[in-house]
């Protein structure tokens, strides 16, 4: 199986293509895998509670507006990786984002997040003890994987997501921050809508048969 | 892009080019998973969020009975698509691992599961049991904000109607009620008479002590994008402490904790002194009022007799525009910058503001206003800015409340489910409303009692008295939110049980310090795991369906209140079929509003629809109440009308309020405020947001925010353990310095969401004259280095 693609990259993206063929095919070796054989799926899945939700932030707080990294190119920071530009465009009305932390949070990387490990620290009988993270058992969507469809071989596929909050396309389709796989392999073409079309589900008020009204609920003994 | 950076990234992260192989592969496979689902696979519906009085609108995706995502539903006007981080991690608090999923009855140091049966039966033996030796001033329901009007209504109709109880109380109490008496006191009607439109129509937003950026985000975000879009857009900050709105906001006015009344005051004077007012509008629609303002007669309701009983009643007279003069007189710029330690320069600038007739100014407020020991005053002081100016009820203009609770609105407000209240503005202390009320729901006449029950403070005061003995309470968590907890606490004898005379119900979805004090424990079905409407804070009423069933045998709230309401012979007030009970409950509740300038819209238009802002009249809804052209109460071709004001013939009433002192304040054995709120990750108590592992992770405690130069005189730094003590508690802390928050010099503020340091030990209970909402932003503390 050939992973890598030689397509009409560009010029620009010509060394990154050159290292993909020299690592070839074969399967990865876990040390390249952030050490833990995870995929960029698997690495992406963690950063969110589920496909759509906005991702944590992966890294420590550096005291920096989120902007002089994420600006509009994305920025390479040496020993973190590279920071990709906001994929948040023009979402109607909305656009005015530069509150990031109004929807991304750190994970947990910060000095916050120790918190949750303080002694117990109890305050009077009535409370209860600072403790750790209870559990949750949410299982969120996960992402689609599956590419955007083709009428015919030569006809653009279409997108395979909502554009919400994803006005931006090079954000994630180009650069080196963008995966292999949904790489554009013409980013001297910025007005991608013009030929890839975005396959909006709208929501119906119909309600599942299956979902009726609480009856009352038989008593089951103590 | 140059090379040279390319280059740089592929040596900091040489994996890059290994996953993309491994990935494709991991699409493959899972694109031959048969069970693989995408999002065409949901079935998706549209609600509003659970959390705060915004009302984003959000779809909710659901597969085999359990909701697997969110997103921001781009049909609805309110957040048209954008959510905060709350609201995009919103399906996870359904499935926190401890959720109540049996009743259970207290049994010693635990508790034993029970069949709902016994759980009602016990909860209806008790009521009856009070009913009977200590007649209806003895029982109680608590519920809140974050009811939904099926709740508030099965809960105010069980009370008033079936055990002849206004017992009722929302924590609404501690949130928005000196809103509802501002309102009530100037139109004679409660809620905005504006709408979400004004943050793409106004052009200044005055924020009184509002950290909009971080308790309302997503409409904060309308009003950046509208700065962003349209030049001379300007948002001034009126604050005790910096905050993320401050980053924001064209100009950061710091006032002295409490001293808003005199900056309030201060801008009068300044727009009478430079005849900006608008003389016409004056004429035409307003009176003016004037009440008690003896600070001894009134006092802060925590002090000597008032701390078991405040009943302070305010009594109005009618004053004039000349009055005013000579009452602004002691306003002048110079004296209150001396009160409010804001300079002249900023306090005439504000009055240029509200005084420039060709700009639209909004005020928005919330908790800084709201939770005042002059709280109404102060909501009055704002309105009159409005009412000297004409801009009110114009697109762009007027003065906003801003609610914190999804339906403070909707059923605390408008169903009326304060002490004193019955549906669509009428009160249980006027003989026509309770004939109204009683005529509804078919009683006969005298059924409902004249006097209002206890507001919040009395009624938990009530409670550890034994004045009250028994109360249930629902979807709110007063252990946590009540201030000055000492008062409440709750002793156990030696064999685990409370043997006081008193039964507490409590119904939620997780444990909390609530719930740890309860004899009876009923597991409640949560947000989608029932049917539901909400109000929001711009009179949107919102509808949505049940999506999936709720874990364990958990039950509605309203479903609660009806079952033990039958069981004690007052199923008559609960006529409909168990299996559709929600539409006809609904629709009788809005006979009450229907015709009265308060019509919420039909349960079908709500099913259809991404809600409609009342007064709904013929299927339409009203953006701007009281004003022509766009309420179908008003009759005149231009202008406005308060044509609910029927006691001030029909116009508003504009109320002289002085400046009185904060019930505490720093001196030399406790230095500093201590001012009390939220976080954008954390709402209310945290009982839902901390079971969420993004949102708890990001802030998993709570924290002190201290100014830099009082942490270096006190030899402390960023993560130090400081610890706070006040006259009524102590509690140790981390110190955060230069965080989001940074207070002035002598002031430090807490987050109340954390159940393990719980702050209010500490605070005041001092409330409002008027409204009785108690003032968790100003007592105080002494700051000590652990």
């Amino acid at each position: 199986m050939r992973c890598a693609r030689r397509t009409s990259l560009n010029r620009l993206l010509l060394p990154v293509t050159v290292l993909v063929l020299a690592t070839a095919c074969s399967p990865p070796p876990a040390s390249e895998i952030n050490g833990e054989g995870k995929t960029v799926a698997s690495v992406r899945a963690e950063r969110r509670a589920f496909d759509g939700a906005p991702p944590t932030i992966p890294h420590t707080s550096f005291g920096m507006a989120c902007v002089s990294c994420h600006n509009l190119e994305g920025v390479a920071v040496e020993g973190v990786g590279y920071a990709p530009p906001s994929p948040h465009d023009k979402t109607l009305g909305m656009s005015a984002v530069s509150r990031c932390q109004q929807c991304h949070v750190f994970a947990g990387t910060d000095q916050v997040s120790t918190g949750n490990k303080v002694a117990n620290h109890t305050v009077a009988s009535n409370t209860v003890a600072s403790r750790p993270f209870v559990g949750n058992t949410f299982a969120g969507l996960r992402q689609d994987l599956r590419p955007g469809r083709r009428l015919h071989p030569h006809a653009p596929p279409t997108m395979p997501h909502k554009t919400l909050m994803r006005e931006n396309c090079t954000a994630c389709h180009a650069g080196p921050a963008a995966r292999e796989e949904i790489r554009t392999s013409h980013p001297e073409r910025p007005r991608c809508t013009q030929c890839h079309v975005s396959v909006e589900t709208r929501s119906t008020f119909t309600v599942p048969a299956a979902i009726s009204n609480p009856a009352s609920p038989a008593p089951t003994g103590g | 892009m140059k090379r040279r950076d390319f280059l740089k990234v592929l040596s900091a992260a040489p994996g890059i080019a290994a996953f993309s192989c491994a990935d494709r592969q991991e699409a493959e496979r899972l694109a031959a998973e048969p069970d693989s689902i995408s999002d065409a696979d949901l079935s998706w519906q549209k609600a509003p969020c659970r959390y705060c009085g915004t009302g984003c609108g959000v779809e909710v995706g659901v597969h085999d009975g359990r909701v697997k995502a969110v997103r921001g539903d781009e049909a609805s006007p309110v957040n048209r698509g954008l959510l905060c981080v709350k609201g995009y991690h919103l399906p996870a608090f359904l499935y926190g691992e401890d959720r109540l999923r049996y009743p259970m009855k207290r049994d010693g140091e635990g508790y034993t599961r029970i069949s709902w049966d016994e759980a009602l039966d016990l909860a209806a033996k008790k009521y009856q049991e009070t009913l009977d030796q200590h007649g209806p001033e003895a029982v109680a329901i608590y519920g809140s904000g974050q009811w939904t009007v099926f709740d508030g209504y099965a809960a105010t109709k069980w009370f008033r109607g079936g055990l002849r109880s206004n017992n009722v109380e929302p924590n609404a109490r501690l949130c928005m009620a000196s809103a509802v008496t501002g309102f009530m006191t100037q139109f004679q009607s409660d809620e905005p008479m504006g709408c979400y439109d004004d943050f793409e129509a106004g052009d200044d937003f005055v924020m009184w002590g509002n950290n909009m950026a971080e308790m309302h985000p997503v409409l904060f975000s309308r009003i950046l994008e509208s700065k962003r879009t349209k030049p001379g857009v300007r948002i001034i900050d009126i604050a005790t402490r910096r905050t993320p709105t401050s980053d924001y906001a064209d100009m950061y006015v710091e006032i002295i904790p409490g001293s808003d009344l005199a900056l309030a005051n201060g801008i009068l004077h300044l727009l009478i002194a430079n005849r900006q007012i608008d003389q016409q509008f004056i004429a035409e629609n307003v009176i003016f009022k004037r009440g008690i303002e003896d600070l001894d007669e009134i006092g802060y309701g925590c002090y000597g007799e008032q701390a078991e009983h405040y009943t302070f009643k305010d009594k109005g007279r009618n004053a004039s525009l000349a009055e005013l003069e000579t009452f602004l007189a002691d306003y002048t710029p110079e004296k209150v910058s001396a009160i409010t330690g804001v300079p002249t320069g900023q306090i005439h600038s504000l009055a240029k503001l509200y005084g420039d007739a060709g700009r639209g100014t909004v005020s928005l407020w919330c908790m800084g206003v709201n939770q005042h020991v002059r709280g109404t005053w102060m909501n009055n002081l704002i309105t009159d800015l409005h009412l000297l100016t004409g801009k009110i009820s114009k697109p762009g203009s007027g003065p906003f409340s801003l609610t914190g609770q999804p339906s403070a609105c909707g059923t605390a407000r408008e169903v009326g489910t304060l002490a004193h209240r019955l549906p669509a503005d009428m009160v249980v202390t006027k003989e026509a409303h309770r004939a109204k009320a009683e005529e509804i729901w078919g009683l006969p006449e005298g059924t409902i009692p004249p006097k209002p029950g206890y507001h919040t403070m009395d009624m938990f005061r009530a409670l550890m008295r034994g004045d009250v003995k028994t109360m249930w309470i629902q979807t709110t968590n007063p252990w946590v939110s009540i201030p000055n907890l000492h008062r409440i606490d709750r002793q156990q004898g030696p064999d685990g049980n409370f043997n006081d005379g008193r039964f507490i119900i409590v119904s939620d979805i997780y444990p909390t310090p609530t719930t740890a004090i309860a004899d009876l424990v009923l597991p409640a079905a949560a947000w989608v795991e029932r049917e539901g409407v909400f109000g929001n804070s711009e009179r949107r009423t919102q509808q949505w369906n049940k999506m999936v069933e709720p874990p364990g045998e958990a039950t509605e709230d309203a479903w609660q209140i009806v079952q033990v309401a039958k069981r004690m012979g007052m199923g008559h007030l609960f006529p409909w079929p168990d299996d559709n009970w929600h539409e006809p409950m609904y629709e009788e509740y809005r006979r009450f509003t229907v015709g009265h300038g308060k019509d919420v819209a039909a349960y079908t238009q709500l099913k259809e629809t991404r809600g409609l802002r009342w007064p709904v009249v013929d299927g339409k809804e009203t953006r701007y109440r009281y004003a022509a052209g766009h309420d179908p109460y008003v009759q005149k071709d231009q202008g406005v009308h308060f044509y609910k004001a029927k006691g001030y013939g029909e116009k508003a009433a504009f109320w002289l309020r002085p400046y009185h002192p904060p019930a505490e304040a720093p001196d030399d054995e406790y230095p500093f405020w201590l001012s009390t709120g939220r976080v954008l990750e954390h709402w209310h108590t945290g009982s839902m947001t901390r079971r969420v592992e993004q949102l708890h992770q990001a802030m998993p405690e709570a924290f002190v925010e201290l100014n830099r130069a009082d942490a270096t005189e006190l030899g402390v730094t960023h993560g130090d353990s400081v610890r706070l003590r006040t006259r009524r508690g102590s509690l140790e802390l981390r110190a955060e310095i230069d965080g989001r928050g940074e207070p002035p010099r002598g002031s430090v503020f807490v987050p109340f969401f954390d159940e393990s340091k719980l702050i209010n030990r500490l605070t005041l209970d001092a409330m409002d004259n008027i409204s009785k909402e108690p003032d968790y932003k100003k007592c105080a503390v002494r700051v000590e280095r652990v």
